[in-house]
Order: C-alpha cells, then structure tokens, then sequence
C-alpha cells in the first residue's frame, strides 16, 4: 500500500485552500447547494457540505444518481445523530491503544465525535473541500483514504473507511434511512428491495424485472417513506 | 446479597441449539430444567415477519441479533507478544443473544464430519507417518464417527435437512457425496434448486473429474414436520437467510423446532435476561453446586442444581470456565492445563466470478445453504503425502446472501471506490457467484483463549481474550485448496474474469474486522486424555462430574465443514449418556 506522506496531503489540501477562493456561482452547481436549509439532526451545513463533496467523490453523479442526490448525506446525518454514531454496539471501556490493522476500531471517540473533529481537521488544514474542483477532491480523498496521520484524533484513513461504508450503506440500505432516494441504488443495480419471494424465479437464467420495493413502500409510487432530515423539510414546506 | 432459589435438577446456561435440544431431552427424561439465557425472548412467527426483518443495515450490518459488544466481548491479539486490545466492535464472527442464539441468524449448512476427521491424529499418522503433525497439537475426539452417526442422524431429521445422500448402508448413490461416512437413512427432504451459474460449476467440475453434489441445508425444501412434531415450510428464497432471523418458518431454527414442542412442559422454564456470571462449586471443589446470574432487574441469584450444563457459545463456554475456575487454565509456556487449548478457527478463502452478460446470478434469490459442492479436497479425501500440510476444504459456489450494501462484485483491478467502481458494481452485480473454499484450521500450542489481565466486562469480570494467528499448514492448504478453486472457476464457460481472495494468506495476519465465520472451536475439547482434553469423550467434565459441556469449544481442531452438525451429533451423543447412565446414577462415566 503506498504511504502518503503528511506532506504530500498537505499539499493536496493546499490546492483546495486555494480554490476555495473561486467564485461562489461555481461551487453553487453542484449537488450540495441543494442541501442548504435541511434541517439536520446532526450535521451543521458546514459538514454536510464537506460530507456531500466527500461522499461524490466516492460515488459521483454518471447516468445514476450520486451519493448526495441520492440521500446519502441524510443517511450519514440521522446514522450519526442515533445508535451508530452514538457508540451502540461499540465497547468504549479503556485504557485506549492504537491497535494493528487486525484489531479494529481501537479509536477513543464514538463515530459521531470521531467524523465531526476529522471534518474539521480536515477542513482547518485544507479549507473548503466542497469548493475545489473534482480533481482536487478526488486527490484529497485518495491520500486520507491512506494516510497514518490523524486527523482529529484518529488516522485518516480509519475515518476513511467509516465514511466509505456509510456511503455504501446510504446509497444501497433502505430507503426508510433517508439514503437510496426514490430507490437510486436498488436500481442500479437491480435488487428488488425487502420484499423477497423467488421460488419460481430462483433457478432461471433470466432477467428478473420487478420494480424494487422498500420496507415503508409508498404503494402507486416508486417511493419510500423516509426518516431522513430532507424528508422533514418537505413536509413542513 | 445473593439470593438463593430453590433447587432444580438441572440448570442450562444458554438456549439456543445445543442448550434447548438439553432442555428437550432432559425434561422428557424427568428433569426439572431451567435454561437462563442473558438475550431476551423473541419468536420466529412475531419477530422476523417480512418486510421489517428484510432490512440489511439494522441486521446484517448493525447486527441487531448478536451479542451486545458493551457488554460481552473479548480482547484480541494475532501472538503472544502483542497486547490484547479489546474487540470494540463485531466483525470476524458474530455469535447470538437471545431465545434460539446464533441458531436464528445462521445460514443453516448443515453438515456430517468425515469419519476420519473424528479421529484425525491417528488417521494422519497411520496413513502418513508421525512426522506430518509435528509443531500440530491434533487430536483424536475420543468417539468415532458409528458411535455419532445416529445423533448426526437425529439432528437432520430435527432440522428437516435437505440433500441428496452419497452413501446409505455402503450403497454408493448417484448425485450425493460420495466422500461421506456411511448414513443410516437418506435426508430427509430433497435438495434445494440450483441456479445457472451453480449449473454451470457443476457441469464443470464433473468434466474435471470431480464429484457435485447439492449442499446439504437445513433450509427446508417442502412443508415438513420434524420427530419432534414441530412443523417447517418451504424455502423461498429470499436471499436474507444468514444474519436474519426466517419469518417463513423455512430455516430450521431452535424456537421452530425445539422450543415451540417444549414451552409447554411442566418440567421446562426459561427464564430469559439471566445473565451467568459463574459456576459454583463445593467446598471440596469436585462438583458444581449450580449457578449465580444477574437478573434484567439487576439482582444477583444463585440457582442450585444437581447437574450443571454450559450451552453458552464455545467462546462463552471458556469462559465461563476461566472464570468459575473449573478445571485447569492452559498455560503456553509449559504446555500445561486445558481450559483454553487448542483454540482453532475455519480458514476461508474464496474465488470470485464475473460472467457474461448472458449469464443471470440474480444473486438476491438463494439461500443460506444454497451450495454446488465438491469434497474432493477437503479432510483427507486427497493424498497429502507430498502436500506439506494437512486437513483441506469443501469448495462450493453458493449463492446465499447477494444484498447490495454486503455485496458489490468488482472485477480485478477496479478501483476500490469512484466512478469506475460505480460502473463496475452496476456492470457485475447480476452476473457474478462466489466460489467459496471453507478450510480446516488445525490446533497449535501458541493459539489459546485465557482472561484479560486489564479488560472488564459491564459486569467487572476480566474478558476472555484471543490470541490466534493462521497457522501456517492452514496457510498451505488454504493456497492449495484455493488454486482447485481457481481452476474449475477458470474452466467455467460464460466466464469473464476471476479473481481470487484469502483470509489465510502468506504474509496477512488473521484480522477480527472482516466477516469470516462464526466457527470458534476449542478451547474445552473432548477426548480420552485428562492431560489434553477439558471433558471426557461423554461430554463430561474431568475435573466436576456434574458439568456437561456442549457446543464447538469440545472440537480439538476444526475440521473443513461448518461446526453445527458435528456438535448437535455430541450434543445428543452426550444427552443420550446422561439419560442412559449418569442422571440415575451420577459419577465420573470414565478414569481420570
Ligand atoms: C452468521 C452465522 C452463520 C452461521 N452459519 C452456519 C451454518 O451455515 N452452518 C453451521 O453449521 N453453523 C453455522 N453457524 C454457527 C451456528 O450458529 C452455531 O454453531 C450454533 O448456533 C451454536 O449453538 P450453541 O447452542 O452452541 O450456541 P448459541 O446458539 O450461540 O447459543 C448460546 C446462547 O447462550 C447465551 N449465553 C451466552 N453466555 C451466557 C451467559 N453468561 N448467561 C446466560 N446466557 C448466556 C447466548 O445469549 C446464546 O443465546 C453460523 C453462525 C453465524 C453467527
């Protein structure tokens, strides 16, 4: 695995300082503009905004949706503000040692704490994130999703790979959570969701074509009830 | 202050298979039986119903059925030298809490040993010459595979396994396993359904000289009532079968098929949110005198017994040992003590392929034990006289669990995230299978299970702790294993690309984060020598007659094939000793 030197981020991160001095039209023509005004459980907008750069990195907008026009920042924001990001099912008694690979999250601060200070880490050493453009984000994330060095308290690329499974987790779990809008993942790839019955299919090489289905369905729709944050701003507005 | 309840005859520490197949047996048997269990009570018919329990992030991923890592985990380190950092989160393998235990969320791969895996030393040994165990501590279990097979039998029948038999009384039988030890009847229901990618690795591997057979799977293929009168439906195929509890009462489960024909006997009582924090003894220290749990309300009490049963989960199993002290802690410097020997694992490595277009996996239909198998590699099914290693491995294109947040096949050299990736993942999703190799994990003296000198649970018990690391036979064989994997991947026809993974590969430690199986064995093993073995070949205890031990931490190695069927065998093997023989009459069943 390559080692990205301190350095070599903080370069990367330089570049973003200095494009986020480009104009504001600019930055406004991607997905996160939309995201203004939600009304998060967790996130401030400064995060959400740095998230929703991230996240796109990981799974950009192509004929599908992506991450954040799929609700990913939903998801990851109601995930951090309940259990996960509240250290349910995580043993948080000390003393606290940076482990080997093989012994997991060793870190000393709920998920929540722990992506809240690498945000700002992250954003006090390289400015704005959401304001650079797609090569300079695609360099940033590529060496946190590497480096040793600790951003916020754990090693970037600890962090890396909680924000990369809640992508995954946003853009392909149930709608229900707020991600996977209007069924965005399922679609792509062609899982029919929670509604499962193949005994006449399961030995067939053929295509199977229904359209997929969430646990809060909205029957005659291809939506979802959805628990996240943007769903609630719709309803009051 | 301990509060003393009135005496039962028997006390089981845990409920699921192995601690309820206990209370079954017992309590026909006239035994007043208490199971405490820590997890509360739930009910296949009202808790897993379809569409709430097909959610893939609160079961599969945020594991809502497992053990509660605040409160019950253990400390880890790959060798001796490390520090044990505690398992903070669940990943490499996920055991049960609650009514069924990990029963409710298995795959339901229900398997019979190889005979020569019973007696695996002595089978190498006479076959190969000593030298081929060195730096091993291998074993033989001390009952060979006749004396099991009608428990093995039995449990089958229980669960409502489907499959194709290889071997009926000798009478060798078209489409089975043909490696199997001699069967005294045939499964009882036929096998599942295959896909076309599982076609397709059959026909190959029969053109390579191979033996297929359909998987045998405790997911049920028609409407099916079991010898205890519990009733099973058919398998539909839903796809979330392992992690999940089955609402279409399709995968045999303990509540389904044991605790609904139990509830109701006046010599059964569960009591559920009991938490066992330790086996009592007698002052002279030669039996147990029952047990101490912590109630949902807090409250310490002691349930005194006549016999003690510890159904707790291999790992909680040691445990509870280690910290009751019962019998010996194993000691790796001096070779000494048994409780916490010969800890071993399973050894996974799989090759993964990506088909043509005109291939359909639709791999969110199947199964937990929808396999396409060959036993031509595993146990000692193949000549390892050159080989450099022993045991081996089933190899089996399954196609079990294809939900998109756990399963996203990328071909090789996709990058792991970004554009191409997204490409890639909608490209393959549906034209892709998984070939696994499920290997063998042989015991050695450095991998042992003992209690944490600083971790405490919620209850200021020490955690157990895990020192384990691949051995390196495990590591040859898994390469061996997983190069005849490759090669009947690579045979296939439609086949894109291939590529290959494992667990156990030179150079990569064993890791606790990803999943690999929750096949933890070890550690209180059975056997005929009081020196090596934890429990007698009865399943009892050595050093406390009343004790009996059940469940995978008695395997004094790990064989090739998934542990439940092997130690629902022992199970009824050791419940059969105790009706027969010890409950009229209670003493040690063998010499020290
Ligand atoms: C995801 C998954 C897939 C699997 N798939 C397969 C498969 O396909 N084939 C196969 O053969 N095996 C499989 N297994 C393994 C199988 O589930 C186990 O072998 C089997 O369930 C073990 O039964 P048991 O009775 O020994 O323990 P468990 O089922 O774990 O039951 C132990 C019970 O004891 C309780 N307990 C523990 N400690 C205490 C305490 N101190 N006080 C009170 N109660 C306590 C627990 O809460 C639990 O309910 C799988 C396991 C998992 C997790």
């Amino acid at each position: 695995m390559t080692q990205f030197s301190r350095r070599a981020i903080l370069k990367q991160m330089g570049a973003v300082g200095l494009a986020s001095a480009v104009p504001q039209t600019l930055a406004a023509q991607n997905p996160y503009a939309e995201l203004d005004g939600v009304p998060w459980f967790f996130l401030s907008d400064t995060e959400a905004r740095f998230l929703s750069a991230f996240c796109d990195v990981l799974i950009p907008e192509d004929e599908f949706p992506s991450a954040t026009q799929a609700g990913v920042i939903d998801f990851i924001d109601l995930q951090l503000a309940t259990g996960y990001g509240q250290g349910a099912g995580l043993y948080m008694k000390g003393p606290f040692r940076r482990g080997t690979l093989s012994q997991g999250y060793q870190a000393e601060m709920v998920p929540a704490a722990l992506i809240r200070n690498f945000i700002a880490a992250a954003i006090e050493q390289g400015g704005d994130l959401a304001a650079a453009d797609a090569e300079q984000r695609e360099g940033v994330v590529s060496a946190l999703s590497e480096t040793e060095d600790s951003f916020g308290g754990a090693q970037g690329r600890v962090v890396f790979e909680e924000l990369w499974a809640l992508t995954k987790e946003g853009y392909f779990g149930d709608p229900l959570y707020g991600g996977n809008r209007d069924y965005a993942g399922w679609e792509m790839v062609g899982f029919p969701g929670a509604h499962a019955y193949y005994l006449e299919f399961v030995d067939k090489n053929v295509p199977y074509r229904a359209p997929p289905k969430g646990i809060g369905h909205i029957p005659g729709t291809n939506r979802s009830a959805s628990l996240g944050a943007s769903a609630m701003m719709k309803k009051e507005g | 202050m301990v509060t003393e309840l009135p005496k039962t005859d028997v006390v089981i520490v845990g409920s699921g298979w192995t601690g309820l197949a206990a209370a079954y047996e017992l309590a026909n048997a006239g035994q007043r039986c208490v199971v405490l269990e820590r997890g509360g009570w739930r009910h296949s018919t009202t808790s897993f119903g379809a569409p709430e329990e097909h959610d893939e992030l609160k079961y599969a991923r945020q594991k809502e059925h497992m053990i509660d890592t605040p409160i019950k985990t253990l400390s880890f380190r790959n060798d001796g030298s490390q520090t044990a950092l505690p398992m903070r989160r669940l990943g490499s393998f996920l055991p049960g809490k609650g009514l069924g235990g990990a029963g409710i969320h298995w795959n339901g791969q229900l398997w019979r040993p190889l005979p020569s895996d019973l007696n695996m030393a002595s089978h190498y040994s006479e076959r190969y010459g000593q030298g081929i165990l060195d730096g091993l501590s291998v074993q033989d279990w001390g009952v060979d595979y006749d004396e099991l097979e009608p428990h093995l039998n039995f449990f089958e029948k229980i669960c409502g396994t489907a499959g194709i038999a290889g071997n009926v009384e000798g009478e060798a039988a078209e489409g089975g396993n043909p490696f199997e030890g001699r069967r005294s009847e045939p499964y009882p229901n036929p096998p599942m359904k295959s896909s076309p990618p599982q076609d397709i690795f059959r026909r190959t591997a029969e053109q390579m000289g191979y033996n297929p057979f359909h998987m045998p799977s405790a997911n049920v293929t028609r409407a099916y009532e079991n010898p205890y009168g519990a009733q099973l439906h058919p398998c539909v195929y839903c796809g979330f079968c392992e992690r999940f509890g089955c609402g279409y009462l399709a995968k045999a489960d303990p509540i389904i098929c044991i605790y609904d024909v139990l509830k109701d006997h006046e010599n059964f009582e569960l009591r559920t949110g009991a938490h066992v924090l330790r086996v009592e003894k007698s002052a002279d220290g030669q039996t147990a005198t029952g047990v101490t749990y912590v109630d949902e309300d807090g409250r310490e009490l002691f349930q005194p017994a006549d016999t003690v049963c510890l159904n707790a989960y291999a790992l909680w199993n040691v445990h509870l040992m280690l910290v009751s002290g019962l019998g010996t802690p194993y000691d790796p410097q001096s070779g000494e003590g048994t409780v916490g020997r010969n800890y071993s694992y399973q050894t996974m490595a799989a090759a993964s392929v990506f088909f043509e277009k005109d291939v359909w996996s639709n791999p969110f239909m199947g199964a937990g034990a929808m396999g396409m198998t060959i036993d031509d590699f595993n146990g000692d099914n193949f000549d390892h006289a050159d080989l450099g290693f022993v045991g081996g491995g089933y190899i089996s294109a399954n196609q079990t669990n294809g939900r998109p947040i756990n399963y996203q096949p990328t071909p090789p050299d996709t990058p792991s995230w970004g554009r191409e990736w997204k490409q890639a993942v909608r490209e393959n999703y549906l034209h892709h299978i998984g070939i696994v190799v499920h290997g063998s994990s042989v015991s050695v003296p450095q991998n042992y299970l003992d209690l944490d000198p600083t971790y405490v649970d919620d209850y200021g018990q020490p955690l157990l702790r895990m020192t384990f690391d691949f051995p390196e036979n495990d590591r040859r064989m898994s390469s061996y294993v997983l190069s005849k994997a490759e090669e009947i991947a690579r045979n296939m026809d439609h086949v894109r690309a291939v590529s290959t993974s494992n667990q156990a590969a030179e150079g990569e430690s064993y890791s606790v984060v990803p999943y690999q199986t929750t096949h933890n064995v070890g550690g209180a093993v059975i056997g005929t020598d009081p020196s090596t073995s934890v429990v007698n070949r009865f399943g009892q205890m050595w050093d406390h007659h009343n004790v009996f031990v059940f469940g995978a931490c008695l395997f004094p190695q790990n064989l090739g094939y998934n542990p439940t069927g092997p130690l629902m065998g022992l199970a009824y093997w050791t419940l059969d000793h105790m009706k027969s023989d010890y409950l009229e009459n209670p003493r040690p069943l063998m010499d020290a």
